[in-house]
């Protein structure tokens, strides 16, 4: 198995390399097409702050990481009219001339494009195509491509029924939840994400405080760390299971993060594959990721599970949601004017909102 | 209501696969979404909020829609589904049954749920929204009418677009350029699909140009007056039904007893003046009329949901 790391600099290769990554993954908007289709999104992000600055940086990232593959996403939900044309060209043109190893592609227009253009081959299925069962992949798999990215929300039954031969999977590792499934989620955030301002309503009380607290784990524990490292969503101790389960590629969330984020994910994902590899226990690598990350009371509960049922043989304490997070030494490193921890602990407080209303939407969310 | 930006609307057919005018509908037929089974009115429009009913065109009721697009918790079990197929016969209607993205075990209780409405005689049409759906009717139903759901179109729907300013989305001003989805429709087409279904997006031209005059092409479908904005495995409702620290990411595979039957909840959003409403594990907003609108004339069948049901 090998770490994905995101990436949005060629500054940012090599010491991505030194911590443990195996393959990139980084987007880029085509020359000319603000002209051409204005604001719209190439990718899943905001190329702003999540994309490479131009094709001579993606030919330098490609150079720097070689021989490790890097991907570029044309992941858009959708795109407007007259655009797949224009990014199939871009898609050939990063494939061909720029070195590029494949394309991560979730629109249906887009990936019938390719494939009609021959490049089915160098095609990854995003995330975003959910892709959750056995015969979405056959589907996929008669398409020809090479591989499949597994939705967020899976559980590891899930994903080994859906993980059929013929083709290569990529699973979801560390950092950046959704709340919804993000292939069936019809916004955008450049409008802010969705999720963060949705309320079950007052009337449900103490649900609506769980829902919160469940938001707020998924944005990384409102973009904090712990002596350096995200508090996201997180499947390392899922790792010897992955493996058995013939996963190929490990996702690292982040692209518009800062490189000292992106290297601390990648360097604890390295430690827990190391482990993996020799074949620890699911207890063992949580054992030790809390020793280098530290927070325990986010393993306990399980709450930043991206496969909680890695504990279903019984490994995970259940206890009610009630762990004294106000006095955790987390560290928020990047936006220091908001509060980083809920008003009190999550269990007894209406205010538990930290990310939500702390930032500007455009940066708000995933933007840790 | 939200003030709705205006850009100019191309009116130019663009589809070269397409070469006949654009398809402008000169009969609509209803299908309807009810709530439960109860009987279905004479006139489809009856179903509408009150305000939705002088919008909409006169046009014969020829299928009922029952199931679900959004949870696999929410499909019926063969004896309610064989209920709504033998109330659809009775008033000379289509069954038409509609199924979510499934998990492997989701895709195991839709083939199981068709087996069992095949030996009650029933053949439902099945609008699918999973690929592993779509693979299950080829291989398994053959015989079963198929229909492309409006997950199929994964085209943005944000209603915060629907204001001035908006960021990556057209603000409520959909171009219908039917150069969209080209190959998608092609594919489907080929694969035995009827028809396409969606509900409003932002960009519009997903549904094509219809059928033309030998019958060739897809039917099209719009489902009024609700337009799903988000769904996802991480359902608030079902995660009520579990003590803290439970519910949530650590339940996406449970089995729910669907506490969101019912009528929808009111969601209450300050970034948004249209109305919204959780209907389980789904949010749905009810959009502008205007934006209706301008759909009404890229459709052949409206599919009118009594409410916001996942």
């Amino acid at each position: 198995m090998k770490i994905l790391a995101p990436l949005r600099h060629s500054d940012e290769v090599a010491p991505l390399c030194a911590a443990g990554a195996g393959e990139f993954y980084c987007g880029l908007t085509p020359p000319g097409w603000d002209e051409a289709f204005g604001q719209a999104w190439v990718h899943r992000r905001n190329p702003k702050s999540a994309g490479v600055p131009d094709l001579a940086d993606l030919r330098r990232i490609v150079a720097l990481a070689h021989p490790r593959p890097v991907y570029a996403t044309l992941n858009a939900p959708s795109y407007p009219a007259g655009a797949v044309p224009r990014l199939v060209e871009f898609g050939r043109r990063l494939v061909d001339d720029v070195g590029v190893s494949a394309l991560i592609v979730a629109e249906w227009e887009l990936l019938l494009a390719l494939c009609d253009e021959g490049l089915a081959p160098r095609v990854h299925i995003s995330s975003l195509a959910t892709c959750r069962n056995p015969g979405a992949a056959a589907f996929y798999r008669s398409l020809g491509v090479s591989r499949v990215i597994l939705p967020r929300h899976m559980t590891l039954a899930e994903i080994e029924e859906t993980a059929i031969p013929g083709l290569e999977w990529e699973a979801f590792l560390l950092n950046d939840g959704c709340a919804f499934e993000e292939g069936i989620c019809a916004t955008s955030h450049a409008f802010g994400p969705y999720c963060i301002d949705d309320r079950i309503g007052a009337r449900s009380g103490r649900l609506d405080e769980r829902y919160e607290f469940w938001k707020w784990t998924l944005n990384n524990c409102g973009c904090q760390t712990s002596r350096g490292y995200t508090l996201g969503p997180c499947g390392l101790c899922a790792l010897p299971r992955l493996a058995q389960l013939g996963i190929a590629s490990l996702k690292v969330v982040g692209r518009e993060a800062s490189l000292a984020r992106k290297v601390a994910s990648v360097r604890l994902a390295a430690i827990a594959l190391t482990r993996a590899e020799r074949g620890a226990r699911p207890e063992d690598i949580r054992d030790a990721v809390v020793a280098e990350r530290g927070a325990p009371e986010l393993c306990r509960d399980a709450h930043l599970c991206y496969y909680p049922d890695v504990w279903a043989g019984g490994a995970r304490q259940r206890k009610p949601l009630v762990a004294p997070l106000r006095r955790m030494p987390f560290v928020r490193d990047d936006a220091p004017a908001s509060p980083a921890m809920p008003g009190g602990n999550v269990a007894d407080a209406g205010s538990v909102h930290p990310a939500a209303r702390s930032n500007p939407p455009s940066s708000r969310g995933r933007s840790c | 209501m939200a003030s709705i930006a205006r850009p100019p609307i191309r009116t130019t057919m663009c589809d070269p696969h397409e070469d006949r005018p654009r398809g402008v509908a000169t009969r609509v037929e209803y299908g309807l979404r009810l709530t439960n089974l109860t009987e279905p009115p004479p006139d489809p429009r009856a179903v509408c909020p009150p305000a939705w009913r002088s919008l909409l065109p006169e046009g014969p009721v020829v299928a009922l829609y029952f199931g679900s697009e959004f949870c696999e918790d929410r499909l019926p079990d063969a004896d309610e589904a064989t209920a709504f197929c033998e109330r659809a016969r009775d008033r000379g209607l289509e069954p038409t049954l509609l199924t979510p993205l499934v998990g492997p075990e989701g895709l195991r209780i839709v083939d199981a749920l068709l087996a069992a409405l095949a030996a009650n005689r029933c053949a439902p049409a099945v609008v699918f929204n999973d690929w592993g759906v779509l693979g299950l009717l080829r291989e398994r139903h053959p015989a079963l009418p198929r229909r492309a759901g409006r997950l199929i179109n994964r085209s943005l729907r944000d209603p915060r677009a629907y204001r001035d300013n908006c960021g990556d989305a057209p603000a409520g001003t959909a171009t219908h350029d039917a150069s969209r989805f080209v190959r998608l429709r092609r594919m489907l087409a080929d694969f035995g699909v009827e028809a396409v279904e969606t509900d409003a997006d932002l960009d519009g031209g997903y549904l094509g140009n219809g059928r033309d005059g030998d019958g060739a092409g897809l039917g099209r479908a719009l489902h009024l007056p609700y337009t799903f904005a988000a769904s996802g495995r991480g359902c608030p409702l079902k995660a009520g039904l579990y003590p803290e620290g439970g519910g949530f990411a650590k339940a996406i595979a449970d089995r729910c007893p669907a506490p969101c039957r019912g009528k929808p909840l009111p969601v209450l959003r300050n970034d948004t003046g249209l109305p919204h409403w959780r209907g389980g594990n789904t949010l749905f907003y009810e959009i502008p009329q205007d934006v209706a609108r301008a759909w009404l004339s890229h459709t052949d069948r409206i599919v009118l949901h009594e409410d916001a049901t996942p």
